[in-house]
C-alpha cells in the first residue's frame, strides 16, 4: 500500500459535486484558488475542500499501518437576493443528497450540516447557505 | 533506547501450520502475566513466606477490522477452532518486528473474539488469548 493521495480524495469530492451540477439545471461552482465571476442575480456554488488533523489508527510505523485522514468541505450556496430561499434550497438538496450516507472510493462522508441561511453573504448581494460536511479516510501503509 | 509510542508496536501470529507473520491493523495489545505462589510458612514462623510457582499469561488483541488485511481472517478466526491444540504461536512487540528483540513470545490459544459495527465508528474486533507453554520475554 501507499501514502493517501490527498489529491485524489480532493477530486473524489469535488469531481461529484461538478458532475451533479453539471445536470439540467445546471449551476456554477467554484473551487478554492479559482478565478469566478458571478452573474449578479444568478446562483452560484463555492466548494472549499480542507483536510485536518489525522489520527494513528494502528500499530505499524510506516509499513502495514493504518492512519484516519479527516477533513471538512464547506459548499456555499448563493441566489438570487430578495426572491425567497426556494431555489437556493433546491440546490442544497442536490448537495446534500450527494454526501449524505455515501462512501465514495474510500471517503466515508458525515451526516451533512444545513443548508444553513448565512446572515452575512459574502460576496454581498446574494441570498447565501451553506453546507459543511465532515469526511475520513483511511490510509493504508 | 528512549520511551516507546503505542504505534510502534505490532503483533505477529501463525495458527499453528505456518510460520509468524505480522497482523496487519492490530492496534492494541496487552500481556497480563501472571505467577501463583505457594505458601511455605511452618510453624514458628511470624511472617508468612511464598516462593514462585505456576506462571501463567492472558491478554487482549485490539484490531481494526479489514477482511483484506493480511493476517487478520486467521487471527480471528482462530477462536472456532476445534480440538484446538495450543499449537498457535504470538509474538507482541513493543516497538520494530525483530523475533526475539523488544517482545515477548508465547504459545496460546484465542479465548475469546469480540466484533462490533457501531454507526458513525470504524468496525474493531476484540480477541482474547491465554498462554500455553513457556512465555518468553525479550523485554529487555
Amino acid at each position: 500500500m501507499a501514502a493517501a493521495d490527498l489529491n485524489t480524495i480532493r477530486a473524489t469530492i469535488e469531481g461529484r459535486l461538478a458532475t451533479e451540477l453539471a445536470k439540467t439545471p445546471p449551476t456554477p461552482v467554484v473551487f478554492h484558488n479559482m478565478p469566478f465571476e458571478p452573474t449578479p442575480n444568478g446562483s452560484f456554488v463555492q466548494c472549499l475542500t480542507s483536510f485536518g488533523s489525522s489520527e494513528y489508527l494502528s500499530h505499524g510505523l510506516s509499513a502495514n499501518s493504518r492512519n484516519r485522514i479527516v477533513g471538512l468541505v464547506v459548499i456555499n450556496i448563493f441566489s438570487g437576493k430578495g426572491v425567497g430561499p426556494g431555489a437556493n434550497y433546491v440546490i442544497g438538496k442536490r448537495i446534500r443528497d450527494l454526501y449524505n450516507r455515501v462512501n465514495v472510493s474510500g471517503v466515508f462522508f458525515d451526516a451533512p450540516i444545513g443548508p444553513e441561511a448565512l446572515a452575512s453573504p459574502a460576496p454581498e448581494g446574494y441570498f447565501q447557505t451553506q453546507v459543511r460536511v465532515t469526511f475520513e479516510s483511511i490510509e493504508e501503509l | 533506547m528512549a520511551t516507546i509510542r503505542g504505534e510502534s508496536g505490532s503483533v505477529q501470529f501463525e495458527t499453528g501450520s505456518g510460520s509468524l507473520a505480522a497482523v496487519v491493523g492490530t492496534r492494541s495489545w496487552s500481556l497480563t502475566t501472571t505467577k501463583e505462589t505457594l505458601d511455605t510458612s511452618v510453624h514458628g514462623n511470624t511472617f508468612r513466606q511464598f516462593v514462585g510457582s505456576m506462571i501463567s499469561g492472558s491478554g487482549t488483541v485490539e484490531l481494526v477490522y479489514d477482511p483484506d488485511a493480511t493476517g487478520q481472517a486467521a487471527f480471528i478466526e482462530d477462536v472456532v477452532k476445534t480440538g484446538d491444540a495450543a499449537d498457535a504461536s504470538f509474538e507482541l512487540f513493543t516497538t520494530g518486528s525483530s523475533s526475539g528483540s523488544d517482545s515477548v513470545a508465547f504459545g496460546g490459544i484465542i479465548t475469546d473474539m469480540e466484533i462490533s459495527s457501531t454507526v458513525g465508528e470504524l468496525v474493531t474486533v476484540s480477541c482474547s488469548y491465554i498462554t500455553s507453554g513457556t512465555i518468553t520475554s525479550n523485554l529487555e
